[in-house]
């Protein structure tokens, strides 16, 4: 089978050899049964993850009001559906915004912007990976959301009231700016710098001389990256999209402090409501009180793990290298 | 032999060339090029904003005495939160070392490489675990199962296996990216594993392996959620494994509902800025070290 | 066509920060044929070829002064973008660089840039694949990948899709480099018929390859055109001394 093998010739720093494997005899000795202990302790937590879940959740509620939209810990009622289409309503639009920024960033830092510039810019839009999620939360809560309740959220119900969803009802949209909107903006920008990195990895794998081949029948330096570098870089474009989903969907802290809390179903796309994981978070502290409800919210758990696993295997397909760069939070 | 020409490809006349479409293309490639930088302002313009805004916030009451006075009756210190996240931070970095380091090892050198996949792959999954779920998981198995309790060494564990997986992975990486040549070289003289790694690998992989730490570090002193479900917050500094801690991430959740102006939201805006700083002044270090790695590593490879 | 050479090279000058890497080429390339560019390792040959379809833009850092004239008109002209350019002097490069497209969406990809009708794709298509002598394997399955040809059929594939757009001129940067003899010689065998058709540029360290299929041969050293003449000229009675050294394996 034929085929590019490699790079072209590309000046620059020499690269690390591949990574390779130390010798290993065929048969297991000693030396690797003990070295199973430490090397599987990862997949002991997750499995210990699942397993501790499994058992506080005593199998309790895993019936069809489960999946109901009712969550009311006084009459013994758990349904989880409004926290599971909450997650979904903030992570799905934040990937997608997260994307379409990730690719505009990374085909500017590799196509458009001298590589002096990419350089310089590069790790500072990393730099957002390594912020605290409670530092994203406070900013928007005390900064963002004031704003957009106060300015955007008024004209986009005055101007765009004809759009289903964008009509204002009773409660929302709040004049303190929580809900939805701003919770996709802060899953946007946390998930980005995994989109962007992954993109821009994946652009800057295409070798050079197949870059070139795209220029030197005529195409404009767009049109390369979009007819031959989007191809070539397909796989990457996946894992950038799954695990910048699974970042959303995950987040905890940030989203709890400003989606608003509410255990209704949005009304409109200002609603404030609750995520998956930040339900979880914000009540696991009076549980206690309530019978059933500690079972519950472990279930509660089990679902949010399982989408994750899912989300993350499917992710990690697409990723070639053995891991992605070990940059902050990824 | 001759072929009729495809109107598009216009004419051979450089510079009339034909077509608006022509024209188009190179002017979308050209206003495009322009544009798409203007998203990394997306990008930097938040976290410029955020570190001047949290600054702004919280550097006019900030005193001392807020950073040091450990008396109980002063409720504007951060300094039981700050002995309080530091102690965690030792507990639950020597555990995720300990458990990371011999596991990077293990699957870098000693696993088969069909169980190694596997041995990655739970790493990966691991890291892409919600901090909610790692929370629940540390309250279910230590607080209530093993009886621990809410305190210092339920939270810290917790964020242990939280940091655990970014450390694994970086320390298999590490010792993957030795050159072959070396490794051979060190084999081929009939090294033993043990001398192998103590006296070539580990010197090499060294930097990486601390840059691991460092970003773990980063990871685990922003993270809130492994410890505040598993950890209880009080207001002196922990004397024992087994007491109530507070911590910088703790302090900023309860405190960031506090009305404006009150000492409350000054003191979350306070402990959001040391996070900060923290968190900005370890990235910074694995720059460092990262750059300097690279020099000292050029002349390996090749 | 008018009687201008259709590619003209007058004082072409390459500089990179601190060296320079062509000093004053001058070279014409009348009509139909194959000029075979030899030299040693690092002498300008690639650096040459790049120059002549404004490929070497793309490296950061080079000037060029000089002309090089397509059909009369300055390439490097400030109102003329390379675009233009590139489109009319095709360029294969030395390893396969097939897009991981269909067989006839390589071949197509740029009639689809100038969106070209349905019909004019497929004439252009099949056109260009006969012309590359590539015809008769693919025609079964157009829309196999291109990955899965072997090495000798992507890089005429790589020659088709430069064809399919009509260069007047191909520029060939040692294009059988990555391939074994057998494939090396079907590519030999389909640039010396496109020879009769279009100029050809063929850069090679191959000295036989250049006996073998050209009709001219230029000889570059350090960045200078030495000498350039009908190949039986060079290869058997070379006037320079460094060409005739370069060509016994003095060097190079």
């Amino acid at each position: 089978m034929g085929g590019p093998q490699g790079s072209g010739p590309t000046p620059g720093p020499p690269q690390p050899l591949p990574p390779s494997s130390p010798p290993r005899p065929p048969r297991w000795n000693a030396s690797q049964w003990i070295s199973l202990v430490p090397a599987l302790v990862p997949a002991a937590v997750v499995a210990g993850v699942v397993a501790s879940l499994l058992a506080a959740s005593q199998f309790h509620n895993l019936g069809t009001s489960f999946w109901g939209s009712a969550w009311n810990q006084q009459t013994n009622t758990y349904g989880i559906l409004i926290f599971v289409a909450g997650s979904f309503l903030t992570a799905v639009p934040a990937l997608i915004l997260s994307m379409v920024i990730g690719l505009g960033i990374a085909i500017a830092s590799t196509t458009y912007l001298p590589a002096r510039v990419s350089r310089l810019l590069d790790p500072f839009v990393d730099l957002l990976a390594g912020i605290p999620s409670i530092i994203y939360g406070i900013w928007a809560f005390a900064l963002v959301a004031p704003i957009f309740g106060s300015t955007l959220a008024p004209w986009a119900t005055m101007h765009l009231a004809l759009i289903p969803g964008f009509k204002a009802t009773a409660t929302s949209p709040s004049a303190n700016g929580y809900g939805l909107p701003i919770s996709i903006f802060v899953l946007t920008l946390m998930s980005l710098p995994i989109t962007t990195l992954l993109i821009r990895d994946a652009l800057k794998a295409v070798p050079r001389d197949l870059w070139e081949s795209g220029l030197a029948l005529g195409a404009t330096r767009w049109e390369t990256v979009r007819r031959v570098s989007m191809h070539h870089g397909n796989r990457g474009l996946w894992s950038a999209a799954f695990l910048g989903f699974g970042r959303a969907f995950g987040e905890t802290v940030a989203v709890a402090m400003v989606i608003g809390g509410a255990t209704a179903y949005p009304a409109n796309v200002y609603a404030q409501t609750y995520t998956m994981a930040s339900f979880m978070f914000e009540n696991l502290d009076g549980a206690l009180s309530y019978p059933g409800m500690l079972q519950a919210l472990a279930e509660l758990a089990l679902v949010l793990m399982a989408i994750t696993l899912v989300v993350n295997l499917l992710g990690r397909r697409f990723v070639s290298a053995l891991y992605t760069q070990e940059v902050a939070g990824l | 032999m001759a072929v009729a020409s495809v109107g598009g490809l216009g004419s051979e006349n450089l510079l009339r060339e034909g077509g608006l479409a022509l024209q188009w293309r190179i002017g979308f490639d050209k206003w495009i090029g322009r544009l798409l930088p203007l998203l990394y302002v997306v990008a930097l313009l938040p976290i410029a904003d955020m570190i001047y805004w949290i600054a702004v916030h919280a550097l006019p009451t900030l005193t001392w005495a807020t950073l040091t006075d450990t008396s109980v009756t002063n409720t504007h210190s951060l300094a039981v939160p700050i002995v309080g996240t530091f102690y965690i931070m030792v507990v639950a970095t020597v555990v995720a070392v300990l458990l990371g380091l011999f596991g990077g090892i293990a699957t870098a050198e000693f696993l088969p490489e069909s169980v190694a996949g596997y041995a990655r792959t739970a790493a990966n999954l691991l890291a892409g675990t919600p901090s909610v779920v790692i929370g629940y998981f540390g309250y279910f198995a230590f607080v209530l199962y093993f009886g621990w309790g809410l305190n210092l060494i339920a939270g810290a564990v917790t964020l242990a296996f939280f940091m655990l997986p970014y450390l694994f992975r970086t320390v298999d990486l590490a010792y993957t990216s030795v050159p072959r040549a070396i490794r051979e070289a060190a084999y081929g003289q009939g090294a033993r594993p043990t001398q192998y790694l103590l006296r070539v690998a580990t010197p090499i992989a060294f930097p990486q392996v601390l840059n691991g730490v460092f970003l773990a570090m980063a990871i685990g002193v922003g993270e809130t959620a492994p410890l505040f479900l598993t950890l209880q917050q009080g207001i002196l500094i922990p004397t024992g494994l087994f007491q109530p801690a507070s911590f910088l991430t703790g302090q900023i959740w309860e405190n960031y509902t506090q009305p404006q102006g009150s000492g409350g939201l000054a003191l979350a805006f306070q402990a959001a800025f040391i996070l900060l700083i923290v968190v900005l002044g370890l990235n910074l270090v694995v720059r460092l070290i990262s750059g300097r790695f690279r020099k000292r590593l050029e002349g390996l490879f090749q | 066509m008018n009687g201008a050479p259709v590619l003209s090279v007058k004082e072409l000058t390459v500089r990179s920060k601190d060296r320079t890497l062509l000093d004053r080429i001058s070279i014409d390339f009348d009509s139909a044929s194959l000029t075979a560019v030899i030299g040693p390792s690092g002498c300008g040959k690639t650096t040459f070829v790049r120059a002549l379809n404004r490929m070497s833009e793309i490296t950061p850092g080079l000037r060029v002064g000089g002309r090089v004239e397509y059909l009369g008109q300055n390439i490097y002209d400030p109102k003329v973008d390379p675009v233009l350019v590139r489109r009319r002097i095709g360029m294969v490069f030395q390893r396969p660089t097939v897009f991981p497209l269909s067989v006839f969406e390589n071949a197509a990809f740029g009639l689809r840039l100038v969106h070209a009708s349905e019909e004019e794709t497929d004439r252009a298509v099949t056109d260009a694949l006969q012309r590359a002598g590539l015809w008769e394997e693919v025609k079964g399955d157009l829309d196999r990948s291109a990955l899965s040809l072997s090495g000798g059929q992507q890089q005429r594939l790589c020659i088709a899709r430069a064809l399919a757009v009509q260069p007047k001129v191909l520029l060939l940067d040692e294009p059988c480099s990555a391939l074994d003899p057998g494939a090396t010689q079907r590519v030999e065998t389909t640039i010396e018929r496109l020879k009769k058709e279009i100029v050809l540029i063929l850069v090679t360290h191959n000295v036989g390859q250049a006996a073998r299929v050209s009709d001219r041969v230029a000889f570059l050293h350090s960045g200078r055109l030495i000498e350039v003449g009908t190949t039986a000229d060079i290869l058997e009675r070379p006037r320079e001394a460094l060409t005739e050294q370069f060509i016994t394996g003095r060097f190079g």
